[in-house]
């Protein structure tokens, strides 16, 4: 499922909770929440604060949601593990900019230290 | 009255209640929040797809509360909007940083580049100086080696006219008086003039500074007193031929001798021979 239709996957979950006994068990989205939680622990979420937090969130819904799916309410479960998702993407997310950001802090570390070399050998002949 | 009062009492619940229903959850304001947030910030114009989701997301949530008001299910909608504002936003963010350190590489690779020029311009230069350089040091090298040609060709010159000997006095440079001057006479002859410019030049170029004293010396033929005289006029005529050469006046003396320092047995020809004759003694330096 494409993340772009989380939110209209959620509306209709919500909209099939009028019939709850007929919902079926969200194997599919429990599957793809699992997948962007380990996604987000390989890239390394769970060194970086603000990534951590998100990451935490998500496990917690995912929890969440299996224990709904063992009480039969799986419409409950479906939005909690779209929410987990969301979460687990936002980790992603916040990862990969923690990443970028030190890559151009760095890059401009260097690009003062060049600056310094260059000038220093300009004085120097 | 009672009634009047039990009409306020549920007139202030009811609207207590309509406006509880209009208040949206916690969830949707936070969500409108970030979105709004996010669509000023990079990801308006480097992240739109993302943004654009966040926008659906939002709307989702939004006709969920005008719909249903404040229900789990429209508090689970905000919560997947104000995440994927969140999401929006960050990955705005990682392009921007992106595009900062492609950029900042950009710059270090054309300052490498433009060093590079410079360096390799400096080490141009420093090479045709090098060259420069080694030719004038060739250069120097080969006047060196004419200068020891030309000093051993006149030390040559000078070995066959002349003999040098080192003694406690100095230097000694013994020259025939039969090269020098005729018979009985104290003008140096034509040949010998070249010979002692040899002399002069060799003695100025090695040496400025040591006194030179030109000794006049006889053989016994004749009186004492002629060949006293005979033995000065013939050192002087030495001493006045350097200095005309280039020799310094001060540095250069003469003293004549006479018959009193054979160096040769007078009675055979030979020995007279060598006792005709003009010592140049260079002094060492004190």
């Amino acid at each position: 499922m494409h993340m772009s239709i989380i939110p209209a996957a959620l509306a209709a979950s919500w909209l099939a909770l009028g019939c709850a006994a007929s919902f079926p068990v969200p194997t599919q989205d429990q599957a793809q929440a699992q997948a962007a939680e380990r996604s987000a622990v390989e890239l390394g979420a769970a060194s970086q604060p603000k990534a951590q937090l998100h990451l935490e969130l998500a496990r917690e819904q995912m929890n969440q949601a299996s224990v709904a799916i063992k009480d039969g309410d799986n419409a409950r479960a479906d939005a909690l593990l779209l929410r987990a998702r969301s979460d687990a993407e936002l980790a992603i997310a916040l990862t990969r900019d923690q990443s970028a950001k030190t890559g151009a802090a760095n890059a401009t570390e260097q690009s003062n230290a060049q600056r310094i070399t260059n000038a220093n050998q300009g004085a120097t002949q | 009255m009672k009634t009047i009062r039990t009409a306020s009492i549920f007139m202030v619940v009811a609207s207590a209640a309509a406006c509880a229903a209009s208040m949206p959850p916690a969830d949707l304001v936070t969500a409108r929040a970030t979105y709004s947030r996010a669509a000023q910030g990079p990801a308006a114009t480097l992240d739109p797809a993302d943004l654009h989701t966040a926008d659906e997301s939002l709307k989702l949530a939004e006709q969920s509360f005008a719909r249903d008001g404040d229900t789990q299910g429209t508090r689970d909608l905000a919560y997947v909007a104000d995440r994927r504002a969140q999401i929006a936003e960050a990955r705005g963010g990682t392009i921007q940083s992106s595009d900062q350190q492609q950029q900042t590489l950009g710059r270090m690779h054309a300052a490498e580049t433009s060093q590079l020029a410079l360096t390799s311009g400096q080490l141009g230069v420093a090479k045709t100086q090098l060259v420069v350089q080694g030719q004038a040091l060739a250069a120097e090298q080969q006047r060196r080696e004419d200068a020891d040609k030309r000093a051993a060709k006149a030390a040559a010159d000078l070995a066959a006219f002349a003999s040098v000997k080192q003694e406690t006095r100095g230097m000694v440079i013994t020259l025939s008086g039969s090269v020098l001057f005729a018979s009985g006479k104290s003008d140096l002859l034509s040949g010998a003039q070249a010979k002692l410019s040899e002399v002069a030049e060799a003695l100025t170029k090695e040496d400025v500074e040591s006194k030179i004293v030109v000794e006049g010396h006889t053989d016994s033929q004749g009186g004492a007193s002629y060949n006293q005289d005979l033995s000065q006029r013939r050192a002087q005529s030495v001493r006045d031929y350097l200095v005309t050469r280039g020799m310094a006046s001060d540095r250069v003396t003469s003293e004549g001798f006479g018959l009193t320092r054979p160096i040769a047995d007078n009675a055979s020809p030979e020995g007279r021979a060598n006792n005709r004759r003009v010592e140049i003694v260079v002094q060492p330096k004190k």
